[in-house]
């Protein structure tokens, strides 16, 4: 098992040299999402503050959790020096057998209830992540939790969310996403105000889930318990009967309702900008709020790569496409989505290439949402975890006329990607270009390059001869 | 001691002064409910000596830009905790696919 709640998660990096716990006072204004965002840019370690300025002793923010590889690693039980590929493996082959949860009646989450006149967000250190936000994110490594009334569905999805007034946030599931979908089809309707509630603080695999693409209909508790190895404790709501997961730290509940909105943003986001003014957001009209003593606030300082975002999105997006790929019967190795790309850059390897192949790629990339601008295609031969050989065989196999190939997608593009213009961004008009790095597929093996590497341009007998004697020949 | 408030102005708007508007605003008042948002009608000025009774008004771009002087803000009436407009345009999402 991984670990029930991010408590024993933090120990666990403790014991890793994995985190700094920061005992001096620090503002929730700025400082604590800008000492989080240079130890993410710095390859630092997870932060833990555990003072916060004009909060109440053992209120606390912590950030940084999954922000590297290693500490994805440890969070799913392995060791942080697990390579790569073996990680996307591992996760890879849990996913595929879901375990249901399992409900429970008491909830450490439940230690303290904020009720009717006592209900006031802003008891909870909800920081201002960065100058010029539009408010305070107290939904940044969160699960946003609703239920599709018609059908054995729970959602689970991250969206931000913000502080507005006493009672109340202010938050942004674009309009594709499920969120959004099951508020337009079920609630809107008769204007009924929808359950939700917005989860701070659960077990890093479980934010990490809701943040998944899963496919409509598959409920993330059941995927959660997959990677985590065992079920996952989900305990009922005091004002609905939504289920969350029962070792978060912080759960706000309350409706989401249809016909009204306020301001929310803008806020530096994932794509490593702040790129989109604030629009209308969907206001989360708080009922109750439950929480653990000595409550913690988890925080991603959302910014240039590579934070915890970058980390979640790169392997959550990997495992979605090629699930989508392998479904759809192409021929495809692995997929990945390098860290500096920000999730917008995916590389997918293939067993057999050529444009028709990458062309179709493209379509089961781009079917329903874009949220990625640049497809790199490339041959089975190129590890597409090492990007130092994903950009040679960009460099060298992609032809600059006929291997590009540019793409607008109306309707499911990424209002939050800077390189759209304001126009672009608001009728989510996407692009994306298609780098086919792969031979041909009809080019015959004679006359196909030669890879010039040490595995592929010497006989199998010297090559044996060299690695037998490779310390004899004086290398370490 | 005059309070101080933070709005946001997409690109290229401007709000219009002297006259009773309806306006988004954050209260920087230090504490915990530091940023707790209203709206409010106000009469808002460019320049201060035109509202001495008037509390401050930061303003910044859509993308969080700071200007550099602030504006003056008289509040006049609160309006209701939210705008009541929908978030989405529902009828147009209606029309997707799953």
């Amino acid at each position: 098992m991984a670990f029930m709640d991010n408590r024993q998660f933090i120990t666990a990096l403790e014991k890793a040299g994995e985190i700094v716990r920061i005992k001096q006072e620090v503002d929730w204004e700025l400082e604590a999402a800008a000492i989080a965002r240079r130890a993410a840019e710095t390859q630092g370690p997870a932060c833990l503050f555990e003072k916060i300025k004009d909060y109440p002793p053992g209120y606390r923010i912590f950030s940084g959790g999954v922000a590297t590889y290693r500490r994805l690693a440890i969070a799913m039980g392995l060791s942080p020096d697990t390579p790569v590929k073996d990680i996307y493996a591992e996760w890879e082959r849990r996913d595929a057998h879901p375990i249901k949860p399992v409900v429970v009646k008491d909830a450490p989450c439940k230690e303290n209830i904020m009720r009717g006149n006592d209900i006031d967000i802003f008891k909870l250190p909800a920081p201002l992540i960065h100058d010029g936000d539009g408010g305070r994110y107290i939904g940044t490594w969160d699960i946003v939790v609703c239920q599709d009334p018609d059908r054995d569905w729970t959602n689970w999805g991250t969206y931000r969310f913000m502080l507005h007034t006493r009672k109340s946030l202010v938050g942004a599931p674009l309009p594709l996403s499920h969120l959004a979908m099951i508020l337009t089809q079920k609630y809107v309707p008769t204007n009924t105000p929808m359950p939700t509630a917005l989860v701070i603080g659960a077990d890093q695999i479980s934010t990490l889930v809701g943040g998944a693409g899963y496919r409509i209909g598959e409920n993330e508790a059941e995927f959660a318990g997959a990677l985590c190895q065992e079920p996952i404790e989900l305990v009922k709501c005091e004002t609905s009967n939504l289920l969350v997961p029962a070792h978060a730290e912080i759960v706000i509940e309350g409706d989401i309702l249809p016909s009204q909105s306020q301001i929310e943003g803008p806020f530096g986001e994932y794509t490593g900008y702040r790129t989109r003014p604030g629009g209308d957001g969907l206001i989360l009209q708080v009922k109750a709020v439950t929480y653990r003593n000595s409550p913690i606030v988890t925080m991603v300082p959302l910014g240039v790569p590579v934070d915890e975002a970058t980390v979640s999105g790169a392997i959550t997006m990997a495992m979605t496409y090629k699930r989508r790929l392998k479904k759809a019967g192409l021929p495809i190795t692995d997929v990945s989505l390098p860290l500096e790309g920000a999730c917008h850059v995916v590389v997918v390897g293939v067993k057999r290439g050529g444009i028709e192949i990458a062309e179709q790629i493209r379509t089961f990339l781009t079917s329903r949402r874009v949220p990625i601008t640049k497809i790199i295609v490339v041959d089975e031969d190129v590890d597409v975890f090492n990007f130092g050989e994903v950009l040679h065989a960009l460099g060298v196999k992609c032809h600059s006329v006929r291997g590009v190939v540019p793409k607008e997608h109306p309707g499911g593009g990424n209002p939050l990607t800077p390189c759209y213009t304001v126009e672009e961004r608001a009728k989510h008009l996407g692009a994306t270009a298609l780098w086919d790095c792969t031979w041909p597929k009809d080019l015959p093996a004679e006359e196909t390059p030669v890879k010039g590497s040490f595995n592929t341009i010497y006989p199998d007998a010297i090559k044996q001869k060299v690695k037998d004697n490779w310390h004899r020949y004086g290398f370490k | 001691m005059k309070k101080e408030y933070v709005t946001w102005l997409m690109s290229g708007e401007e709000l219009p002064e002297g006259r009773e508007i309806g306006i988004s605003i954050r209260d920087l008042t230090p504490g915990q409910h530091k940023y707790s948002g209203r709206n409010v009608k106000a009469i808002v000025s460019r320049s201060p000596k035109k509202l001495p009774d008037g509390d401050v008004l930061w303003i910044r771009s859509g993308t969080g830009i700071l200007r550099s002087q602030p504006w003056a803000i008289k509040i006049t009436a609160d309006l209701g905790e939210f705008l009541s407009r929908q978030p989405f345009d529902y009828a147009s999402l209606l029309g997707k696919k799953e």
